[in-house]
């Protein structure tokens, strides 16, 4: 199958400089910068049909055009590094193989959006793809494809890589940008989106790795054959799968966005793992609700994921086999958003620790009827927390009550777990 | 102008207000614990939820963060609302004390009437509740931490609004935590105001805790006396003493906060050596004798040889009435000021200024160009400086000109001011709403004059809160400073109401009667002492900074404080009809009854 982003990938080690030029590399940005206006780059990105590879999936290059031209002063671009969706590392994956297309696409969008800085925002952890991208930034300065007057076209681009502080409310973009600015972590509020008054005020454009990363490769085959390299016509270009879980050959997939979820599991994946037999699955991280065995059918793009009741958010898809007790594996994944919380408004705050005292109360045998009632009335209430994380957590708690409300009953009439958990 | 309907109303309001705003405005309450008039929204309690049934945005919306639109069909009892508005409720209970009973802030606390008006009654959550350590902030300040429901009013006001540095916000998800990185005492001169504006009670007024209940506080609209800003204040009273403090909302003078010395200011009125009985050569004696003693020792001075002396102190009734008597004390020198450049520079500018060129401080606050001229607020003004903070956040220079304008007043609240030597280099031209701040205890009446040659309004200062009134009342009559009348070598006595006088100036002069209701030099030299009742056992004016006439209203009776008279146990052993102490009366009350006996 054809790689787009894995196609420099070398088994073990970071592709070097040379290769990628070799292969083809800042040749999109050559085209781009010298036989393209910015606007020309924007509308490519847009007729592709792109959608943001973050996880909530808006166009990336309709983003692009929400930013105003006539505007004075600085306009920004931030590339959301801070992966920490749980079940999700496509992005580390991409930087540790390969940092170049990232830094080519940056600099054709900041070339598209007219902005002379760019940040990259990138987690804590990820200290080997933060090292790789410091010297493709270096490399590419000296090769003249960041800094003043790139290949004479009078552009310049300076790119910043900075290492967050290490929470993941810093993914969401408001709170990145209150991040970058030195301020605490919490969302901002919108109105005003980003793209009109964001980081320092600027109108400010956020993007994804993987979406930026694929930047490059429009520009260079043109939006049709990006779009043409999906698996169904509604879908555009090719997805970064991570599969984790109980699968027998669990990794990281570049396969055509709108594969079936099943083509994926019993494809690369090489199906479950010996013995296990799949049950449930998170299709996209851990706020995303739970897909089930009756889905397996489901083209993995955005719409027809939503249309499953589930979101395809970053593809990092976690794979649970019959053994699992999903009242278990929802109280994990939300005991990870209740501390992730950044404490400002109260649905967040003092609702996530609610469902998880409710869901350990569950868990441990001690649940009654009308905790599943509280649990149903958390999953519609916590939609009016003051951003997508609270919501975003109740992802799974959602699925596990429309999917599993009677495995989680037998936990109640039970008083015990019934795959012997605690 | 959008229009909409609120619960059936239709509301018509100015473009950009919220909806919570535009119910406000048509009488319906709508929750809220973030939002505050003066902080804005932040969108973080969520219990301000509304339904919108129709119009350009539908469902379940916070009002505080909705500007009002054109069509919009809002409903704030509709159920999904009010049950969005209970699990809020719920929620923040989970964690929050149940022992009103022994809260101080029991009765006056926003979160408790919430909790009750929204039906929370049975507790579903049966988890550990969240406790934190508190931290000594200080001798004014009760820090409770595990009252809080996060509303992040505290930091907002203390970082955004103040300009403080040491309080703030601390942890995250639900080990959010409100205060300083170690114990110490609050450095904003405006921390008290997170007394105010906490919902609940972690922040609680240390110097009054737990002695009386809101509904059993005697208390009544006042002025704060501390400087001549005349900040609205809400004196608190029970069992005769003055207990606290706390803002009152002014718009166009303190909007919802006042200083920390306004607020924590020693209370002299509950002062154990307070002076409360007339006193006739140091004997007590009852009121007649005293005021007939007055008259008959001001019958022996020559005609002219007396001097009638009066401090910014005295509301503006009873400084009203001193020119008569100076006539009936038969031509006594009438002085309202005591030091003569004092005197000149505030007459000057009471007299130069009119009520278009005054500043209020809502005027500096919505300035674009301030000056601080020769003064530091810290000291004269402390209200105005966090008036010029929230210029600067709207983007005003700020200059401070000469070396009595020190630049650690605008450290003081985070401003970044420009230090100048002359008040030429500021370039308050260029500027539409510029402001001049000076004060006539610091600036003469020529550099005064000088200075209000300028396009610009003006905020004066005075040297105490009636002191635009005095000075006001000095230019209409005929009166000179002490100085210069014991300079002429014609005074041989002296009568002071409400004042007092440095002994070197008064020098042998010895005074005939004092009017005042602190203990001073004034009071222990005085022939005849009057006691009189202090601003918040009266009715009365203060003219403010600008001139502005602000009455005052009586919060409480006078008399010894019941917890004064109970060192011999309680009940009281003393019966009687008369208050303990309760003989001082209002100033202008014993000019007046000074004048009968003339």
């Amino acid at each position: 199958m054809e790689q787009i982003l894995f196609r420099h990938n070398r088994p073990g080690r970071v592709v070097t400089f040379e290769e990628y030029r070799s292969e083809g590399g800042f040749s999109a940005l050559k085209k781009g910068l010298t036989t393209m206006s910015p606007d020309g780059v924007q509308q490519t990105v847009i007729d592709s049909g792109m959608r943001g590879r973050g996880g909530a999936g808006f166009p990336t290059g309709k983003k692009w055009s929400f930013v105003p031209r006539n505007l004075p002063g600085p306009r920004w671009l931030i590339c959301n590094c801070d992966e920490m969706e749980p079940g999700t590392y496509k992005d580390r994956i991409l930087l540790e193989s390969n940092p170049y297309s990232l830094v080519e696409g940056i600099i054709l969008a900041c070339y598209a959006i007219g902005v002379r800085h760019a940040f990259i925002f990138i987690r804590r952890g990820y200290e080997q793809a933060a090292a790789n991208l410091k010297n493709a930034v270096a490399e590419a300065h000296g090769a003249g494809f960041l800094g003043e007057n790139i290949f004479g076209s009078g552009f310049s681009c300076d790119v910043d890589i900075h290492l967050s502080a290490g929470r993941y409310i810093c993914g969401e973009e408001t709170a990145l940008m209150n991040s970058l600015e030195g301020r605490r972590a919490n969302p901002r509020a919108k109105p005003p989106f980003p793209a009109i008054k964001g980081l320092w005020g600027g109108p400010t454009v956020v993007n994804n790795v993987e979406s930026l990363a694929n930047v490059p490769y429009i520009i260079a085959h043109g939006a049709e054959w990006f779009k043409g390299t999906a698996a169904t016509a509604e879908a555009s270009g090719m997805k970064l799968f991570c599969v984790s879980g109980h699968v027998a050959n669990p990794g990281c997939f570049e396969l055509p966005l709108g594969t079936r979820l099943g083509e994926i599991i019993y494809g690369p994946c090489g199906g479950m793992r010996h013995g296990s037999s799949f049950k449930a699955c998170l299709p996209g991280g851990a706020s995303t609700p739970y897909l089930t065995a009756e889905q397996l059918d489901v083209a993995m793009d955005f719409d027809p994921v939503a249309k499953e009741g589930s979101r395809l958010g970053t593809g990092g898809i976690v794979v649970f086999d019959q053994h699992t007790c999903m009242v278990g594996a929802t109280l994990n994944l939300v005991r990870f958003y209740a501390r992730e919380s950044c404490g400002w408004c109260t649905p967040c705050r003092e609702g996530l620790p609610y469902v998880v005292h409710l869901l350990e109360k569950i868990e441990a045998g001690q649940g009654r009827e009308e905790h599943i009632q509280i649990l149903k009335e958390h999953v519609q209430r916590l939609n009016y927390a003051f951003c997508a994380l609270a919501p975003g957590a109740m992802g799974p708690v959602d699925g596990l009550l429309r999917h599993f409300e009677d495995e989680v009953r037998e936990h109640i009439t039970k008083s015990r777990c019934p795959f012997g958990g605690s | 102008m959008p229009k909409l309907i609120i619960d059936d109303i239709t509301v018509e309001v100015a473009e950009g207000v919220t909806v919570l705003e535009a119910a406000q405005s048509v009488d319906i309450p709508i929750p809220h614990f973030c939002w505050h008039p003066a902080l804005g929204k932040a969108g973080a309690c969520r219990v301000c939820a509304v339904k919108l049934l129709d119009g350009p945005i539908k469902g379940i919306q916070m009002s505080c963060m909705l500007p009002a639109q054109d069509g919009m069909v809002v409903s704030t009892v509709d159920p999904e609302a009010v049950a969005m508005r209970q699990q809020v409720i719920e929620w923040l209970m989970i964690n929050h004390p149940h022992d009103c009973p022994v809260c101080d802030e029991g009765g006056q606390c926003q979160l408790q009437d919430y909790t009750i008006a929204c039906g929370h009654g049975l507790r579903r959550y049966d988890g550990k509740k969240r406790t934190h350590l508190n931290q000594d902030l200080g001798p004014n300040i009760e820090h409770e931490m595990n009252r809080c429901i996060q509303c992040y009013r505290c930091a907002r006001f203390y970082q955004e609004f103040a300009g403080g540095t040491d309080f703030g916000v601390m942890g995250s998800a639900s080990r959010v935590y409100f205060g300083r990185f170690e114990d110490g005492e609050l450095q904003s001169p405006f921390s008290g105001n997170l007394v105010d504006i906490c919902p609940t009670g972690v922040f609680t007024d240390k110097t009054a805790r737990f002695r009386a209940r809101y509904w059993d506080f005697d208390m009544a609209p006042s002025i704060c006396p501390e400087c001549s800003l005349g900040c609205n204040t809400t004196p608190v009273a029970r069992y005769r003493e003055l207990l606290k403090i706390s803002a009152r909302h002014n718009d166009a003078v303190n909007g919802w906060f006042i200083c920390d010395r306004g607020r924590f200011a020693d209370k002299k009125v509950n002062s154990f050596d307070r002076p409360r009985v007339p006193l006739v050569n140091g004997s007590s004696s009852g009121w007649g004798d005293a005021v007939d003693a007055v008259a008959k020792k001001a019958a022996e001075f020559a005609p002219g040889s007396i001097a009638v002396v009066a401090s910014s102190r005295l509301a503006n009734e009873g400084a009203a009435l001193l020119p008569d008597l100076a006539r009936a004390l038969s031509g006594a020198k009438l002085c309202f000021f005591s030091n003569e450049v004092i005197c000149r520079a505030s007459i000057t500018a009471a007299s130069q200024i009119t009520p278009h060129m005054a500043a209020s401080l809502d005027d500096v606050a919505s300035a674009d160009c301030i000056v601080i001229y020769e003064c530091d607020l810290r000291q004269e003004a402390p209200m105005m400086l966090l008036a010029v903070r929230q210029a600067w956040r709207k983007g005003a220079p700020v200059f401070l000109v000469g070396k009595g304008a020190p630049l650690e007043q605008a450290a003081a609240v985070s401003v970044e001011a420009v230090d100048l030597d002359i008040i030429v280099e500021a370039p308050i031209g260029i500027f539409d709403r510029p402001v001049i701040i000076f004060s006539t205890m610091r600036s003469s009446a020529a550099e005064i004059k000088n200075l209000m040659a300028a396009e610009a309004k003006f905020a004066p200062l005075f040297d105490g809160p009636n002191g635009m009134g005095m000075a006001k009342l000095a230019a209409a009559n005929s009166t000179i400073s002490l100085e210069s009348a014991v300079k002429s070598g014609l005074i041989k006595g002296i009568i002071t109401i409400e004042c007092v006088i440095a002994d070197e100036l008064r020098g042998e002069i010895p005074i005939i009667a004092a009017l005042d209701w602190q203990m001073n030099s004034s009071v222990k030299n005085a022939g005849v002492f009057l006691p009189t009742t202090a601003w918040v056992e009266m009715n009365g004016t203060f003219v403010n900074n600008e001139g502005r006439a602000q009455q005052f209203k009586k919060v409480m009776a006078p008399g010894i404080p019941v917890s004064a008279t109970l060192e011999s146990g309680h009940p009281p052993r003393i019966h009687s009809l008369d208050v303990p102490g309760g003989e001082p009366k209002p100033a202008w009350e014993v000019i007046t009854e000074i004048m009968k006996r003339l």
